[in-house]
């Protein structure tokens, strides 16, 4: 038995020259599996909930309720909602799908050795990057929609005084660090967790992972909220206007 | 760029996640969340509009039943009334026909008693006149003689006027 730990993902076949890897493939599954639920709850909406159905209002709902009150206005929480709220689910179900018993064992034989068919697809940097890139573009969207352009473009580079002027690059240098930590923070977490139940499960297959699967499982839910939220956070500041400018523009 | 490659970051993998992650929003937005929350809205704006119509009916159920009594209280008071007056009424119809009857009775007492003095003088004559001619006939027998119309006559009276 030997023990194998890679950062990047193992590619299993290729489509005319595209790489499929083993997270890519898991990632359509998992779509694939939340749009078959979807659809599913929804052909069957019972007045009177049960089974299924009230589990998916509860999240629907709350869900909603919680992007709500962090975005402050109907409006913003109707356009916020689909994209929070299918990262939050994406990323849960891609996490604790990992615990489904078997799906490790379940492999590819290919010349170079033997590549797993499944793997965490939040294990996967590409899926992670792929999604703080949507949350850290949308972000600068809607900050140049609410500030203008040049309001935009001020935040960061301004020749109001040194100080400012200071303070400006470091608001660049911060924008451009939330990507690196929103998504290391998820892709680590996630990463971490695979190679430590994976070096345990080596050391010791029997009662000892369990203690870090059960964290591991914290870790997945928190994580997956965790993102969420921060996505849900960064896109709401982005769309405030600072205090500032307000007071500015418009004197009392 | 080796950090790239070690992340084994893929251009063509990224935009196939990128496009795979967008299918996967707009799906669950337009087929899932969008028809499910709408749904649950619309359900919760039901179950208010329930509690509320509920909560209507009961108002108005307390008010029929307030007016319910206030009808019957009324009802009660009016038939009470109403007993009263036929009372009253029946009373004085009762009273007017005993006084009618006293009346009639009278009346007819009256008449009668008329009626039987007027028969008592009658009888009383006939028994005078028969009386007379009796006595006419039995003094002529005992005389055996007629007397004279004027005579007899006087003695008659006289005798009958003793016998009173």
């Amino acid at each position: 038995m030997e023990l194998s730990v890679s950062l990047a993902p193992d590619i299993l076949f290729f489509i005319g020259g595209f790489p499929v890897t083993n997270t890519f493939f898991w990632s359509l599954f998992i779509s694939l599996f939340l749009i078959i639920l979807i659809l599913f709850v929804r052909s069957r909406l019972k007045l009177i909930p049960g089974g299924l159905q009230n589990i998916v209002e509860l999240l629907l709902e709350g869900g909603y309720s919680f992007v709500k009150s962090i975005a402050g206005t109907e409006k913003k929480a109707k356009r916020l909602f689909p994209l929070v709220f299918t990262m939050f689910v994406f990323i849960l179900v891609a996490n604790l799908a990992t615990y489904i018993p078997g799906q490790s064992a379940v492999t590819l034989h290919k010349e170079e050795g033997v590549v797993s068919v499944f793997r965490a697809v939040i294990a996967d940097y590409g899926m992670v990057f792929v999604m703080t890139l949507i949350t850290f573009l949308i972000t600068q969207i809607v900050m140049i929609a609410a500030n203008g352009p040049f309001g935009y473009l001020g935040k960061f580079i301004n020749f109001k005084g040194p100080m400012q002027f200071f303070l400006g690059l470091m608001d660049l240098v911060g924008e451009l660090a939330k990507v690196i930590s929103l998504s290391f923070r998820l892709f680590g977490n996630i990463f971490a967790g695979e190679i430590l139940g994976a070096v345990m499960l080596f050391l010791a297959p029997f009662f000892v992972p369990l203690p870090f699967m059960f964290l591991g499982l914290v870790t997945a839910v928190v994580q997956a909220f965790v993102f969420a939220v921060l996505t849900l956070v960064f896109i709401t500041m982005a769309s405030e206007i600072p205090e500032s400018e307000v007071s500015k523009s418009e004197p009392v | 760029m080796k950090l790239l490659e070690a992340l084994g970051l893929d251009l063509r993998i990224l935009i196939a996640q990128l496009i795979n992650f967008a299918i996967l929003v707009l799906v669950l937005w337009k087929f899932g969340y969008k028809p499910i929350l709408k749904f649950l809205n619309d359900r919760k704006e039901k179950i208010e509009k329930g509690v509320e119509d509920a909560r209507r009916a009961s108002e108005k159920l307390e008010e029929m039943e307030q007016r319910e009594a206030e009808l019957v209280k009324a009802a009660k008071k009016e038939a009470a009334k109403i007993l009263e007056e036929a009372k009253k009424q029946g009373e004085i119809n009762r009273q007017k026909t005993v006084d009618k009857a006293k009346e009639e009775i009278g009346q007819i007492i009256n008449q009668e008693k008329a009626k039987m003095e007027a028969e008592k003088g009658e009888t009383l004559r006939e028994i005078k006149r028969e009386v007379g001619d009796l006595i006419v006939s039995s003094l002529e027998k005992i005389l055996g003689e007629k007397m004279t119309d004027k005579k007899d006559e006087e003695l008659i009276k006289k005798i009958v006027k003793n016998l009173k």
